[in-house]
């Protein structure tokens, strides 16, 4: 009986893609385009959040230490910076390196000029912190060490780029749950229209005394179906796009835009993608079913 | 088999009752009709005993069991005793006869052996082994209650429950279709049927439960449909 019974859910569900197959192949078209809607934003998104992450990580500030202060003041204030749980990395600068700096930059500017004579830079640590939008709240408080001058960090930019960066992840988080939740309106809707064309097998198999979990199999085994094929198309044309994308980027030598590696995208998407088109297409069985098995 | 006990029904607050204290004993083996005009409460009494519905009130006994409290986990293996007959015939279209009595068997957990060896007999039994290739949509109606008949009695069950299953048909195709239950339950099938048509029930002779407005008023032995009346 077990035996028999399983294969008959399996031929049911073969036969019932096969009959239904314009309906079937409606529902997985539209799995396969939400899901390839939102595979696409969320591989932007990634990539958006791993550009502003790298540009973060490039923040930093500079305490420009006090003329007067001694060496075992500068050792000192150095120590402090350090010793502090927030921060990541601290480098000292004297100021003929600063000049140094300067001469560079400027190139033949500076021709002619003894720094060692005249040397108006201030000599000064350059602060990594472990999380870069800390540094307007750190600035502040390394202002008020002992031997400090000034400290610098872009006043003004770096809170921009923060607050971008900020807006940027949550209209991309917000995009995404609309996206996610249109997909579940969409796809329970068309597995629920599968689900009354087929109302009359239904009723007829409450009628003869079938159980309700083996009416469900064919339909969960269905929805399963559609759910793993209309999230395997969007990952291929996905591939596809960003590897062709990653390529475009080489050979244009575009190098400030940082992608993320095709790989590390992809096991990010599939992860995402594969448990969300399986669970939508059995839960939107599981709703859409409910009703006509209430005989 | 089948016992109502002051037996209530009503569909929603502040309509009229479709059932009212209905009261009545079905014994194993016999064949009964159930008639009236419409809306007399013939579907709600039937629905009633294979628990599409539960009572407002009172008691309704199938196979010695109080229906109205059977858990719904168990619904599955008290239809699996009752043969239901509709008057739409409710088949499968686009399956041929065949798979419309071999589902009956399978949904229930019926080997495939065991569903080669039946399904043709069942066919036989109701004179369609000719068509058993044949798509219901190919069927006349006659041919189509045939068909539902076959369903109903392929798991062997203990009563069938025809609920106006000549009111689709010719007299002629009708009397085939009585005909048909009634060999049935000469085999020891008890058969409840639903129905206003009279000249069945008056050619018939059997037992009329009569139904007016929800209200049992005639139970007969060998009653006709005018004499309960």
């Amino acid at each position: 009986m077990f035996i028999s019974g399983f294969i008959y859910i399996l031929g049911e569900t073969l036969k019932g893609l096969y009959r239904n197959r314009w309906m079937c192949i409606t529902s997985t078209g539209v799995v396969m385009v939400t899901l390839l809607m939102l595979g696409l934003f969320m591989l932007v998104n990634l990539n958006v959040r791993h550009i502003t992450e790298a540009v973060k990580e490039q923040v930093e500030m500079v305490v420009y230490i006090n003329e007067e202060a001694d060496r075992a003041a500068v050792e000192e204030l150095g120590q402090k910076i350090l010793g502090h749980r927030e921060v990541a990395r601290v480098e000292y600068v004297s100021s003929e390196e600063h000049m140094g700096r300067l001469q560079q930059q400027l190139g033949g500017m500076l021709e002619g000029y003894d720094s060692a004579l005249d040397n108006p830079l201030l000599a000064s640590f350059e602060v990594r912190t472990e999380d870069p939008e800390a540094v307007v709240r750190l600035a502040d408080e390394f202002e008020a060490y002992p031997g400090v001058a000034a400290v610098f960090y872009g006043q003004g930019y770096v809170e921009n780029l923060f607050e971008v960066t900020r807006v940027v992840q949550v209209i991309g988080l917000a995009l995404m749950v609309g996206l996610a939740v249109t997909a579940v309106f969409l796809i329970s809707h068309t597995i629920k229209l599968t689900v009354m064309m087929r109302k009359r097998e239904i009723t007829i198999m409450k009628y003869v005394g079938a159980t309700n979990w083996f009416i469900r199999w064919p339909f969960l085994l269905e929805g399963l179906l559609m759910g793993l094929v209309g999230a395997a198309l969007p990952l291929g044309i996905l591939n596809y796009l960003y590897g062709s994308s990653i390529e475009w980027v080489d050979v244009n030598e575009l190098m400030f835009i940082n992608l993320l590696p095709l790989q590390t995208v992809m096991a990010e998407l599939a992860i995402y993608l594969v448990p969300l088109g399986t669970g939508l297409g059995i839960l939107g069985s599981m709703l859409s079913m409910g009703r006509f098995l209430r005989v | 088999m089948v016992e109502a006990k002051n037996l209530c029904m009503k569909y929603g607050k502040g309509k009229q009752l479709a059932l009212e204290n209905v009261n009545f004993f079905i014994d194993r083996g016999e064949f009964a009709f159930f008639v009236g005009s419409s809306g007399a409460g013939k579907s709600t009494l039937l629905k009633l005993i294979i628990r599409e519905i539960k009572p407002t009130e009172g008691v309704i006994k199938v196979f010695n069991r109080d229906v109205g409290r059977l858990p719904r986990h168990r619904l599955p293996y008290l239809r699996r005793n009752i043969g239901m007959v509709f008057q739409d015939f409710r088949l499968m279209e686009e399956r041929s006869v065949y798979d419309n009595v071999a589902f009956a068997m399978i949904v229930t957990g019926s080997s495939r052996r065991e569903v080669k060896r039946r399904v043709p007999h069942v066919l036989n039994l109701v004179g369609l082994q000719d068509k058993a290739k044949a798509k219901i949509t190919d069927l006349s109606g006659g041919e189509q209650q045939r068909v539902g008949l076959a369903r109903a009695i392929a798991n062997r069950p203990a009563m069938i429950i025809a609920d106006e299953p000549t009111g689709n048909l010719d007299p002629g195709t009708a009397l085939d279709i009585m005909n048909l239950l009634r060999s049935i339950n000469l085999r020891g099938t008890t058969v409840l049927v639903a129905t206003h048509n009279r000249d069945i029930v008056d050619r018939f002779r059997k037992r009329v439960l009569y139904l007016e407005n929800g209200k049992l008023v005639g139970d007969e032995q060998k009653g006709i449909y005018t004499n309960v009346h």
